[in-house]
């Protein structure tokens, strides 16, 4: 599984439509590198990318927590 | 890559130099028990992982566990002193590039006078060969060779390709949910979802901390803020404790519904044993109770002829023939009493007519006395001197005087009197009359009552036999005896009684846990509300993408693992149905259910899921099997099947032969190549003319081992080696 198919899994929870995030069957074919502005698909593409090139926890962490902190 | 021969050389009971050659296909080595099979599947083994399989232990340990074991016994025996030593050589083969690899181990020992002592550790050399016609060079960097052992067989999928027939049921622990993850990470990597979902509630956790600490800086009561934040925290760390006592309960839980569903495979047959056990023991009482009132009334009989004066029996003529001859006795006295009485009479009126003639008295005795003494006659005045006649007829006068008339005493009448002894046996025969006339109807009530006995005995007997006889086939045709029944019957009560405990407790657990999160929702609201102003937005929007996050990872995790449960369940399926055809029993579809979180136990149902009935070990072990070949087979985008080698030992050993050959084609269809060791085949002739020419079955090499010794002629291993017959 790539890293596109994982977020794809991801992004078959219902969660995303019932909050409006996404249309249905739109997860199916979602891109890795779609530009959508959502907070929680960056998250989530974060946590991905993290996990599949083996970063530790804690950079990961520090990722996400910058891109939901406001910038300085 | 496919293993295209192995090499052994004095490598424990195949002494001398040995050599097995596989082909594509299902290669089979053919081989009764203690014939080698599993020492083969040790070479295997020890070559590429330096290890043997300890039987005792039942667990795998390291070349200097077993020393000279590992020699053959022969080898070190035949062996002047000096070095002795074992050798396993396992050539793969990539077939689609012509490389070939060769991983040879060795081990060295020194024979002594004193003994022989191997090496602590083996040696390992790895030859690659770029073509399959060049020489091999030897790779010599660590990393490289463990490289190429990686490539010939992944450690996550080594132990669903290697295995031993008896590693089956461990290979796939239904009760443990980590058993069954890790089955499913190597059909999909499910440890990337649950690593995402840890972070995500590592994240949740920090920014709702994040959140708290800005709620509290912000609070228009910062001593009931603080106050709050304690009381959280100490609700929080409890929560925490009881997810995690939640699950370790979930486990036991499921631990013990997959124990209760092998049980109850077996409490048909385990019930029905330990029932036809009680009634065993039931009638063995009965018939020893009722054979040792048999054996009792059989020695009182002997006694009764004396207790019950049964040795009267037919007595009853001669009480009257005894009381005729008695009468006639009595009547012959009496007439002999009559008869002297009237003799007597007759004697003293003799006497009375004497005294008659010269009174009593007269002469007076002093006249008489006077006579005797002049001795004279004063009547007739004659001499009568003393002791003549005359002088004896006075004195008879003075004698006369007390003379009385004779009574007659019964006693004379005979020499010897019984007349009394008469008389006691008559009536003793008189007071046994009664007990004579019952000694037949007694004697006739007791031979009776042994009749019924012996009917009781031979009835308890002959239903001891039926209950022996059904005991013995059920015996035969289950691998449990009366002691494992019983005890299968009381652990599947205990199962069940902790299964019931369990549930109640965790019911409780899940119930404080839904307490407790209130309760920290209720502060959570408490704490918002001693929030003065507004709390940042990109924390508001943090906290919720958090937690969202969180939910999405969770709730995909899950998702994602059932989906591969199902894909799982499917490809067992079709490996079972293939491994079932040709099986009249009943066949099922395997449903894999969730018992409790994370938890799935096997089931057998029809088509629209309705039980079909209990397994028993043979059918766990078939879904096992069939689990583990879709483990490898369905891995997504994968040729696993293709690039690795299917080894194991004794695989169809715990189910039924019914299922040999349907578990041979399966093999041989998923596989491009197995090397499978079976007894199966050893005995059963029909079998192996089935495996010889199946089109169902592609066939690789087919073996026959044989030890040189067979193992009751064995008294020591000096002059054992495997002898081997390629049948193709």
């Amino acid at each position: 599984m790539n890293k596109e198919q994982i977020l794809q899994s991801f992004l078959e929870d219902e969660l995303f439509i019932e909050n409006g995030y996404l249309k249905p069957g739109e997860a199916k074919t979602f891109k890795w590198t779609d530009p959508r502005n959502n907070n929680l698909i960056k998250v989530l593409r974060l946590a991905i990318d993290g996990i599949v090139s083996n970063e530790t926890e804690g950079i990961t962490s520090r990722k996400i927590n910058a891109q939901l902190n406001p910038k300085s | 890559m496919i293993i295209e021969s192995i090499e052994l050389h004095n490598f424990m009971c195949y002494s001398g130099e040995n050599r097995f050659d596989f082909t594509e296909g299902m290669n089979v080595i053919i081989g009764d028990n203690n014939h080698g099979k599993s020492k083969l599947y040790d070479a295997f083994y020890w070559a590429m992982f330096d290890q043997c399989f300890d039987t005792g232990l039942k667990k795998w340990m390291p070349t200097r566990h077993f020393g000279t074991e590992i020699i053959s016994d022969k080898a070190i025996y035949e062996a002047d002193s000096g070095m002795v030593r074992a050798v396993v050589r396992v050539t793969f083969k990539n077939v689609d590039r012509d490389q070939a690899y060769i991983i040879e181990r060795r081990l060295t020992a020194v024979k002594k006078e004193n003994g022989t002592a191997a090496d602590k550790e083996s040696e390992e050399t790895v030859l690659f060969k770029e073509f399959d016609f060049m020489q091999g060079k030897e790779v010599t960097n660590p990393a490289e060779i463990d490289r190429i052992k990686r490539n010939i067989l992944p450690d996550n999928i080594r132990p669903y390709m290697w295995f031993q027939g008896e590693q089956v049921e461990s290979i796939i622990d239904f009760s443990h949910s980590s058993s069954l993850t890790q089955a499913i990470n190597v059909l999909s990597n499910i440890t990337r979802y649950d690593q995402v979902r840890e972070l995500a509630l590592a994240l949740e956790k920090s920014a709702n901390d994040e959140y708290q600490r800005k709620a509290r800086a912000q609070s228009k009561d910062q001593g009931r803020s603080e106050e709050l934040e304690v009381r959280r925290r100490g609700l929080v760390e409890r929560l925490e404790l009881l997810e995690k006592e939640e699950l370790k309960k979930q486990d036991v839980l499921g631990e013990a519904d997959e124990a209760t569903q092998r049980l109850m495979g077996q409490f048909e047959d385990a019930s029905r044993m330990r029932d036809l056990d009680a009634k065993q023991r039931a009638v063995e009482r009965s018939l020893d109770e009722v054979s040792d009132d048999e054996k009792r009334e059989r020695i009182d009989l002997h006694k009764k002829m004396f207790t019950h004066q049964w040795v009267l029996k037919g007595t009853s003529h001669l009480l009257e023939e005894y009381n005729a001859k008695y009468s006639k006795y009595e009547r012959t006295r009496l007439q002999m009493f009559a008869e002297a009485q009237a003799k007597l009479k007759a004697e003293n009126l003799i006497k009375e007519e004497f005294q008659t003639r010269l009174p009593i008295n007269v002469p007076e005795p002093m006249y008489v006395n006077q006579m005797l003494d002049d001795e004279k006659c004063l009547v007739c005045n004659r001499p009568a001197e003393r002791d003549s006649e005359a002088w004896n007829s006075i004195k008879a006068l003075l004698e006369r005087t007390t003379a009385k008339l004779e009574e007659l005493e019964p006693e004379s009448l005979t020499k010897h009197d019984f007349s009394s002894d008469f008389k006691r046996i008559q009536q003793n025969g008189y007071a046994m009359e009664r007990i004579i006339g019952r000694v037949d109807s007694d004697i006739k009530s007791t031979f009776q009552k042994l009749k019924r006995l012996e009917k009781r005995r031979k009835g308890y007997s002959e239903d001891l036999n039926k209950v022996t006889e059904e005991m013995n086939s059920m015996k035969a045709g289950s691998s449990l005896d009366p002691t494992q029944a019983k005890n299968i019957v009381n652990e599947l009560q205990a199962k069940q009684d902790l299964i019931k405990r369990f549930q109640t407790e965790l019911g409780r657990t899940e119930k404080d846990i839904d307490v407790l999160k209130e309760k920290v929702k209720a502060i959570d609201k408490e704490m918002s509300g001693l929030v003065s102003g507004e709390m940042p937005a990109y924390l508001e929007e943090k906290k919720r993408v958090l937690e969202e996050f969180a939910i999405v990872a969770k709730s995909t995790r899950d998702r994602v693992f059932d989906k591969l449960v199902r894909q799982l369940e499917a490809e067992a399926n079709k490996h079972y149905q293939e491994m079932m055809q040709g099986n009249q029993g009943v066949r099922g579809i395997i449903r894999l259910v969730e018992s409790t979180k994370g938890n799935y136990t096997p089931r057998l149902t029809d088509e629209n899921g309705n039980p079909l009935g209990q397994l028993n070990t043979g059918n766990i072990i078939l879904i096992k099997l069939a689990t583990i070949m879709a483990i490898i087979s369905a891995r997504q985008g994968s040729r696993d099947t293709d690039l690795y080698t299917l080894i194991t030992d004794a695989p169809m050993s715990v189910f039924g032969e019914d299922y040999t050959i349907g578990f041979c084609k399966t093999v041989s269809r998923v596989y491009r190549q197995s090397i499978i060791m079976s007894k199966e085949f050893y005995k059963n002739e029909t079998l192996r003319r089935e495996l010889m020419v199946s089109p169902d079955i592609k066939r690789g090499k087919v073996y026959v081992i044989t030890p040189s010794i067979a193992d009751a002629d064995r008294t020591n291993r000096n002059a054992l080696t495997t002898l081997i017959k390629a049948l193709n």
